[in-house]
């Protein structure tokens, strides 16, 4: 139901003014969602609140009273005496003052304090994002694979990835050409095991994966991580007539390990 | 009897010396990438490749005479010694052009150049690395790979091949050996500071005991195969070494 359509129904029905179809469909509507339930609850104390606002009526004792003050206070017409209600004594304009400079002092020492938090962080932020690029540069570089394996140990000393490094890792994992890489790849890959974004790279990678050692090694680490959901992708290379022998132990072996 | 198989191979050499061509390439940065079964490559100070065959030359093939051999695999053998040669600016691609017989290549590289060996086939030999400053990357499924004092950086793969390296006194890294069936052998300085790391999985490790390995704690996951993980002289660059079904030796120079 429509949340307009069902908050109107709601309150006739809290004020009792339903016939008697439109009632069975609310209180239909009520045991069916939590969500109307609770706009039914909210409701209910809104109107009881307004109905309890509309019971305090000024009694007639105060009115009269209210009524003879007011009479009085236009007959008396009187001007009211000019009176000065802050800082009557020098002493306290000079303590007013002195408040004052340091409160000035102590907002410019917060927003100092402030920016140079801010300074620091997007110093920090702009060191990371050196990092990274440098990480990444690395990543890239086609021409010497030593540059390669190095990119992938700055991500293994980072304390956290994101994504980008992520998938710049999986990418190194799954296409480099060169053995070694994707293996330091994976080992980078392997310290963050325990993030979602992580294990979804390396349980993709298995079937993927065309390099034997990257293969051994791969399932001995998601055989570790008791990850019970690659057990078909491990039949499926052992079963494959191309796959090296010493794979298709370790996808026996690991199969027996995870079941 | 040992005497006269020396003596012979000393003359044999010597022929060979005698006929072997040369092929040079006058470059000293960019990658030089081999694809071919058996190759020993060298250091020097030089600035070119200098291709030369250890083979013994064929006799010659007089019926082939103002012919000129092509073969399946569309390339030439623009050196004289079984490989062609092409030189695709930054790159320098080797290959051979018989498929299972690989000629014995002898290689001389400057400083400066990333040597890149790879080579799938089955029918290789032995690829030896000497006296080399430069990167070196292997990457081959049945090659044995033998390394003589080199710096690294280094990464190897192999399969089926063992790979045995003796590094030179300041190794750089990072340096990362793999073999599933071969044994690795490698020999570093006692005084490298590196962040060490050896596993196996059917293996074992066995390791100089002058080294003093200061073993890191493992993560809490469990851990099925055998591996070492910890630094020597409070860390530094990264070696990794492993061998699935081979042993794994760490000596000390």
């Amino acid at each position: 139901m429509e949340k307009e359509k069902l908050e109107a129904l709601l309150i006739e029905y809290i004020d009792g003014n339903l016939n008697e179809t439109d009632r069975l469909q609310v209180e239909q509507e009520l045991a069916k969602s939590d969500e109307a339930y609770l706009l039914y609850e909210q409701l209910r104390q809104v109107i009881q609140l307004i109905e309890k606002s509309e019971a305090i009526e000024p009694g007639s004792k105060l009115k009269q009273g209210f009524d003879s003050f007011l009479k009085t206070e236009i007959g008396s017409n009187q001007k009211p005496k000019g009176k000065t209600l802050f800082f009557q004594s020098n002493v306290h304009r000079i303590a007013a003052g002195v408040v004052l400079v340091m409160l000035g002092i102590s907002i410019a020492y917060q927003v100092n304090k402030n920016y140079k938090q801010e300074q620091e962080l997007t110093k920090l932020q702009n060191e990371m994002n050196a990092t990274k690029q440098m990480m990444m540069a690395m990543l890239d570089n086609q021409q010497s694979a030593s540059q390669r394996m190095v990119g992938t140990t700055v991500a293994y000393k980072m304390d956290k990835m994101d994504d980008e490094i992520v998938s710049a890792l999986a990418k190194s994992l799954n296409e480099d050409p060169n053995t070694n890489v994707r293996l330091a790849a994976l080992e980078a890959l392997s310290k963050f095991h325990q993030e979602l974004g992580v294990q979804k790279v390396l349980i993709q990678s298995l079937s993927m994966q065309k390099d034997p050692l990257v293969q051994i090694a791969l399932i001995q680490l998601l055989v570790q991580m008791k990850e019970k959901s690659v057990v078909k992708d491990l039949e499926r290379s052992a079963d494959d007539p191309v796959t090296l022998k010493a794979v298709k132990d370790e996808a026996y072996s690991g199969i027996m390990k995870l079941s | 009897m040992k005497k006269l198989v020396l003596v012979v191979g000393i003359v044999i050499a010597a022929i060979g010396m005698a006929f072997c061509q040369e092929f040079k390439i006058a470059t000293s940065t960019g990658r030089l990438e081999l694809n071919i079964g058996r190759v020993t490559v060298e250091g020097y100070g030089g600035n070119e490749i200098i291709f030369t065959s250890k083979d013994r030359k064929e006799k010659e093939d007089e019926r082939a005479n103002g012919l000129r051999a092509i073969n399946g695999s569309g390339l030439e053998d623009n050196t004289g010694l079984g490989i062609n040669v092409t030189d695709k600016g930054s790159v320098i691609e080797v290959n051979q052009l018989k498929k299972t017989e690989s000629p014995d290549v002898k290689i001389m590289v400057p400083k400066g150049i990333i040597v890149s060996f790879s080579f799938e086939s089955q029918y290789g030999g032995t690829a030896a690395f000497k006296n080399m400053e430069n990167e070196i990357e292997v990457s081959t499924s049945y090659n044995s790979i033998e390394l003589e004092n080199v710096t690294g950086p280094l990464t190897v793969k192999t399969v089926y091949g063992h790979v045995e390296a003796e590094f030179s006194q300041n190794v750089r890294g990072p340096v990362s050996i793999v073999s599933i069936y071969g044994y690795a052998d490698i020999t570093l300085p006692l005084a490298t500071k590196a962040n060490l790391k050896m596993s196996t999985s059917y293996g074992e490790i066995f390791v100089a005991p002058e080294f003093k390995i200061e073993i890191e704690k493992q993560g809490s996951m469990v851990q099925y195969s055998d591996k070492v993980k910890g630094t020597i002289n409070g860390g530094g660059l990264n070696v990794d070494i492993r061998s699935d079904y081979g042993k794994v030796y760490l000596r000390k120079k």
